[in-house]
């Protein structure tokens, strides 16, 4: 056991010190309409082993294990108001502790009294399936689709269906038929989710267990799921090495794939109020546990250039799960939206035991996943600058496929020109060095220049020099030297030809 | 109405849809079930020096650790050669071959053992790519050749002459479902085995090898596979056989299912190909002589090697036709996991090597590659013998060319593509059409054979087996439309059994497309036997009670799910009352059909021969739009035409080739294959190993089906269509060379395949600068 008895005692005294509040000692899931309490090594579990090995529901399919191909897709409902929202996840990156007091419907729960619903109706019509390994992933998201159509019981496009699909891998169809299945799917017929496992029943019983927070534990292992800030950062306060995993789409991965195997876990999903994203003031301030998908929606029409990027990061199940934090904390050099962060001027609230601090995004990174942040501080809010009128602003992911890949080059600019003057520019690239990087020297060149071609191509061939990549499995360091010195060519094309369309 | 012509649902659809069809790793744990696992090579060539599982076998939960001391049979096999071990011996040859069989009661335990087996390897130097095998003069047999006519005479006669080399990449096969077997042990050693295979007689076959059992202690059973593509013909194998091994030596069921990341790293995939040509040719871009040498990466056995070069080798001309030809085939042996069969068996690698060299013909000329295609394209009565001497007969390669160019509306959209390659600043286009012309049979004549089990029971029910096995491409469901409509009933009346071993004996792998061909016709055979039997029984039946006709079995009709006498039409019994009278006059309502394909043979000692029954052909229009700073890529429009003669069943087949081009499209661009230099595969999962995504679909993407009724040499004027749609992506490649070589001839003839935004970007960011330095050469 590695977590000595002192630590074990921590852990109890903690929960004593919390009295007032009564604790559980199980993770409360609602599995297609029936309540399951999880104690225990399941607790702890991947979802999708979870469903595969002790529930004996083996719809849901394993191929990755780590969010890239959406087999495990099943549905993760989370109360909102007197509702509940349900949205795709990959049950294989999301151990049964990240889903307390949540509804998750698989594939086994969505046939409408014992028979076919219209999504999987037309799957069999249209040849939607052929080995049928994906298409328990492929249904779920689809059906996630159709949820959404059964009040206006409108067709879907076809773009909505592949936006939809952005995560679920298929060897075997090439998509068509899948795509022709959604085309052909009868709205007429579509019945809500809320229909099929009505709200109230599942929401009433799942306020019988929010006033409890989970503390579930075995082995050496400890969760927790506070409910409120000041509960997280005290029990983070008491146990430095804490691993908040929030949408788990960084975290859960390292424990599938590299062996990571955090001994104290917590997980904000229940704690109240982190989730908003508002604007006041030209600012976008985004919650702590606000995913990347709620992130999406807010963006736009307010930043369209980011929503651009948020619409190939990850797919769906991805963006359900994953949030803005994770992907600040996570430091990874190729993170798509520190680029975007730091030409903003973004700055992160870390909210620790003596209170709350505030770092901007370019000088929160001190190395290859060192960041400014202490052990007991929780990302609590981000704050966005909208971008001014006057600017323009341009995002860059250079990866092998379009969408769901990470990218093997970022950039962001922002510029402020004055006819063929430039004013100022401010640019980040990202998978060029152990953390984004802004280009000081680019930077300066481009101050006062003439907005044309010539600059840009000087432009690109200093910031070539200021960077310093690497060759790994995404591309090789030529490769990322071009793609940093062109890249500032093809901002100025864009500019010209949006110039262009303005004239027309 | 019979259904052989209809679109009708897949026979596991609902199951798909709902969740509830089951593959290996679906199946219910029993009690004392045993995971299994292996320790695998971690260096790509070296000597082992010493194994050490003392403290693996201290592992609380481990039951069993067997190295190639305890095969009690033989530790070699191989389809071809027995060049394989199943546990390495004195050496290893490649990442990821097993070297000790680990199981125990659960998962972490066998994980945890894993880690710590102990194995010395003495490294050496591993050979990886075809240039070092051919350096160290390592292959995997002799060579092979197709030789007509007279090329040094065809380059002499040319008015130009063209050298290059070309070189394709290997492709993961990226079924979903992983490598998996669990295997039964029963009483007197026997086993059962339900594996993940393509080719449960050659599971059967080397487990009672391995074990030292006899064949028909063996049985293999194979319900369906999630995804196989040629990835499960031989190498679901090596899992089901470790599996047989523990459940051998403990009297337990064991289980065992790669993760993805094993599984891409530690089994082969597509064959790389390296390929080198000299082609001559006329002021108008016909061919007078070819030679070409292709060699592949074979990896470290022969697994299927040699026969997928013999395919490349006898695709090295695709639709054209090649008056001299010299085709060489080199298989290299390295140290890579043995690459193994997918879809398309080679064909595509010497195809894409052909449709190359019409590129670069055409960038020569200055012509539309279109026009230099037509001007090669194989006769109709003349100039259509291939170089190996079949003849093609039933040519639809003019008609198809002529289609797709009309319904994609080529000539115009190849001018606006010129036009906006010269006007935008940030993209490029290509447009381009290929076609495909593929050879159905294996290659190997005696694998040409197949037999079918269907039985009736009481109610009118059937059950059929045959040899073929259910990957998704839908065998089961033409076969079952076969069977029905032997019978005039409802396809629903029919179920496919599992494919097993005990019912169906010496099967061939479902592969090379033909599984319905061979399979469906040897059930036929069974069901014509059969039919003959109720007929003879009807004309008893229902020329009984003064009907005043005499019994005649020719008189006897099934139909609408019927039979009857046709001279007294409205007397009518249903098929299940036939066979319930047929049942209680002690008449045999059970059979065995056989098939074997007529008429073909190959003999590689000449080059010569006719490997083929037939051949499917097709054609295709891509278009691509690059963008010139990152190299990203989109298909923004396919047109697809095949010729699959009369379908059996329009959807399924129609599911096959968009399949099968997205597939390919994903091998001509996205699909990279990243080693280290050691050879440990780097892109080894989803993360990293880019297939296409929904979102890569081409915008417009038009499937049309070529009206041909003349393929009278296959069951019902059918044609397979597995495997020939993959090669219409090429059109993909080429396109892409196109939009490239409107910026740069030079990039494009440095184009590589997959054609990656890195490689296309690479291209063009090294050829700017040699080529402004050989246009200072000339200068000077
Ligand atoms: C299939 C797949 C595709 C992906 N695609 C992309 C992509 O296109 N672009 C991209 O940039 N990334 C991508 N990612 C990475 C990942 O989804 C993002 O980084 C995501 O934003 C992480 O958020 P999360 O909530 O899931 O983080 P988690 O995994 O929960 O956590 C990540 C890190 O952040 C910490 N953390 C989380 N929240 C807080 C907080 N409030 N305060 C302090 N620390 C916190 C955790 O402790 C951990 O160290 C992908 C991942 C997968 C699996
Ligand atoms: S198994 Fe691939 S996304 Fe979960
Ligand atoms: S049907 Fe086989 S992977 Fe989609």
């Amino acid at each position: 056991m590695l977590l000595g008895c002192w630590q074990r005692y921590h852990i109890y005294a903690f929960a004593r010190w919390l009295n007032f509040k009564p604790m559980r000692d199980y993770i409360v899931l609602y599995i297609n309409g029936k309540e399951c309490r999880v104690a225990g090594a399941d607790a702890f579990l991947p979802l999708s082993s979870y469903l595969r090995y002790v529930q004996s529901a083996t719809g849901t399919k394993v191929v990755c294990e780590e969010g890239d191909c959406g087999a495990c897709t099943v549905l993760s409902g989370a109360v909102s108001g007197d509702e509940i929202a349900y949205r795709p996840i990959n049950a294989c990156i999301q151990n049964v502790y990240q889903l307390d007091l949540r509804h998750v419907i698989t594939i086994e729960g969505l046939k409408v009294d014992g028979e076919l619903n219209c999504v999987q109706k037309s799957m069999v019509q249209n040849q939607g399936a052929q080995c049928g390994f994906c298409t328990p992933g492929i249904v779920v998201a689809m059906c996630s689709l159709f949820d959404k159509k059964c009040e206006s019981k409108t067709p879907a496009t076809e773009e909505e269906i592949r936006d939809a699909l952005t995560g679920n891998l298929c060897r075997c169809t090439g998509y068509e038929p899948i795509i022709r299945a959604g085309l052909e799917t009868n709205t007429e017929e579509a019945i809500a989710l809320r229909a099929l496992y009505p709200s109230r029943q599942i929401i009433e019983s799942i306020g019988k267990h929010k006033g409890d927070a989970p503390l579930v534990q075995y082995e050496e292992r400890i969760f927790f799921g506070p409910q409120s800030i000041s509960e997280a950062v005290e029990f983070k306060a008491k146990h430095a090495g804490t691993t908040i995993i929030q949408g788990g789409t960084d975290v859960c991965v390292q424990m599938n794939k590299r062996g990571f195997d955090p001994k104290v876990i917590m997980s904000l999903n229940n704690v109240s109020g982190l989730n908003e994203l508002n604007v006041e003031d030209g600012i976008l301030r985004v919650g702590g546990r606000a995913t990347l998908a709620q992130l999406e929606e807010k963006v736009t029409q307010l930043i369209p250039e980011f929503a651009d990027i948020l619409w190939v990061f990850g797919s769906p199940q991805i963006k359900n799960a994953g949030t803005l934090a994770g992907n600040i904390v996570n430091a990874s050099p190729i993170a798509d939206t520190i680029p975007f962060l730091y030409v903003m001027d973004a700055e992160f609230e870390l909210t620790g035991s003596k209170g709350v601090r505030k770092v901007k995004a370019d000088s929160f990174y001190k190395g290859y996943k060192k960041l400014d942040l202490q052990s007991d501080e929780i990302v609590t809010q981000v704050n966005i600058p909208l971008p001014k009128k006057s600017s323009t602003l341009k995002l860059y992911k250079v990866s092998k496929r379009k969408n769901l890949d990470i990218s093997t080059f970022t950039a962001a600019v922002v510029m402020e020109r004055e006819n063929d003057q430039i004013r100022s520019a401010r640019i980040a690239y990202g998978g060029v060095a152990e953390v984004v990087l802004r280009l000081p020297k680019t930077e300066e060149f481009l101050a006062g220049k003439k907005f044309t071609e010539e600059t840009f191509v000087a432009a690109g061939k200093i910031a070539r020099g200021e960077i310093r990549p690497i060759s790994d499995v995404r591309g090789e360091a030529d490769f990322r030297l071009i793609l940093a010195e062109t890249i500032l060519e093809k901002f100025f094309h864009e500019c010209n030809e949006e110039q262009a369309a303005w004239a027309r | 109405m019979g259904s052989v012509g209809k679109d009708i649902a897949h026979d596991s659809a609902v199951g798909h849809v709902s969740g509830e069809s089951i593959y290996i790793d679906d199946m219910a744990f029993a009690k004392n079930e045993l995971i299994v696992d292996f320790y695998a090579s971690p260096v790509a060539n070296g000597k082992i020096v010493s194994i050490d599982l003392t403290r693996a076998s201290n592992v609380p939960g481990i039951v069993g650790l067997y190295t190639h001391k305890d095969i009690e049979g033989h530790n070699k096999f191989g389809p071809i050669i027995a060049d394989e071990y199943l546990l390495a011996e004195e050496k290893v040859e490649f990442i990821g071959q097993p070297i000790v069989v680990i199981a125990g009661e659960t998962r972490k335990a066998v994980l945890a053992a894993r880690k710590v087996i102990d194995v010395k390897i003495d490294v050496l130097e591993p050979t990886l790519t075809i240039d070092q095998s051919i350096a160290r003069k390592q292959y995997l047999a002799e060579p092979r050749f197709i030789k007509r006519g007279d090329v040094d005479a065809g380059f002499a006669e040319a008015d130009h002459i063209l050298e290059g080399r070309f070189i394709s990449g290997g492709q993961d096969h990226f079924y979903l479902e992983g490598q998996a077997a669990i295997v039964y042990p029963g009483e007197y050693d026997n086993l059962v085995v339900h594996s993940s295979t393509q080719h449960p007689s050659e599971v059967q076959e080397v487990i009672a090898h391995v074990l030292g059992l006899q064949q028909n202690q063996v049985v293999c059973i194979t319900k369906r596979m999630g995804g196989g593509f040629g990835g499960k013909e031989c190498q679901a194998t090596h899992p089901a056989c470790m599996a047989s091994l523990v459940a051998h030596k403990t009297k337990r069921p064991a289980r065992i299912v790669y993760n993805k990341d094993d599984d891409m790293s530690f089994t082969g995939g597509r064959h790389p190909f390296q390929n080198d040509y000299k082609v001559g040719f006329t002021k108008d871009g016909v061919i007078t002589a070819l030679k070409t040498d292709l060699y592949t990466n074979g990896g470290a056995a022969n697994d299927l090697s040699t026969a997928v070069l013999g395919r490349a080798m006898t695709h090295a001309d695709n639709a054209y036709f090649i008056a001299n030809a010299h085709i060489n085939g080199y298989a290299c042996k390295t140290n890579l996991p043995p690459n193994t069969a997918f879809r398309g068996f080679g064909g595509p690698q010497g195809v894409v090597n052909i449709e190359n060299i019409m590129e670069e013909i055409a960038l020569f000329l200055g012509k539309d590659p279109f026009d230099v295609r037509s001007a090669n394209c194989y006769g109709i009565e003349e100039r259509n013998t291939t170089p190996y001497g079949q003849i093609v007969y039933n040519n639809l390669l003019p008609a198809l060319l002529k289609k797709v160019a009309e319904t994609s509306d080529y000539k115009n959209r190849l001018e606006a593509v010129k036009k906006f390659n010269q006007t935008s600043k940030t993209h490029l286009k290509g447009i381009s059409i290929t076609p495909v012309k593929f050879g159905i049979s294996f290659t190997t004549k005696f694998l040409n054979q197949a037999n079918a089990m269907v039985l009736i029971y009481k109610d009118g029910t059937v059950l059929v087996s045959t040899g073929a096995t259910e990957m998704g491409q839908g065998a089961n469901t033409k076969i079952r439309q076969l069977v029905a409509d032997e019978f005039a009933i409802d396809p629903n009346m029919v179920i496919m059994a599992p494919t097993a071993t005990d019912k169906n004996n010496n099967t061939s792998a479902t592969a090379a497309s033909a599984a319905t061909d061979l399979n469906g016709s040897a059930a036929v055979d069974a069901c014509v036997k059969i039919r003959q039997r109720l007929a003879e029984c009807a004309a008893n039946y229902l020329s009984s009670d003064g009907a005043g006709i005499s019994p005649s079995p020719s008189h006897i009709v099934f139909a609408d799910g019927n039979v009857f006498d046709k001279r007294r039409p409205d007397k009518k019994l249903t098929f299940a009352e036939i066979v319930s009278a047929a049942y209680h006059e002690r008449i045999n309502l059970g059979e065995r059909g056989f098939y074997a394909t007529p008429g073909i043979d190959f003999n590689w000692k000449t080059g010569v021969g006719q490997p083929f029954l037939y051949y499917t052909q097709g054609a295709a229009c891509s278009e691509v739009l690059i963008d010139r700073f990152t190299g990203e890529l989109k298909v923004v429009r396919a047109d697809l035409w095949m010729d699959i003669g009369k379908s059996i069943n329009p959807g399924i087949d129609r599911g096959q080739i968009t399949g099968a081009y997205i597939q390919g499209m994903g091998w001509v661009t996205t699909e990279e294959l990243r080693r280290s230099e050691d050879g440990v595969l780097l892109s080894h999962s989803p993360t990293t190993y880019k297939i296409p995504n929904v979102q890569d679909m081409p915008r417009v993407f038009n499937v049309d089906l070529f009206d041909n009724d003349k393929n009278d040499v296959n069951i019902k004027g059918s044609k397979a269509v597995g495997e020939p749609p993959f090669l219409l992506a090429i059109s993909v490649w080429t396109a892409v060379k196109q939009a490239i070589a409107s910026v740069s001839k030079e990039a494009a003839q440095k184009l590589k395949l997959p054609a990656t935004n890195e490689e296309i970007i690479m291209c063009m960011a090294t050829s700017k600068k040699s080529a402004l330095a050989s246009a200072k050469q000339t200068k000077a």
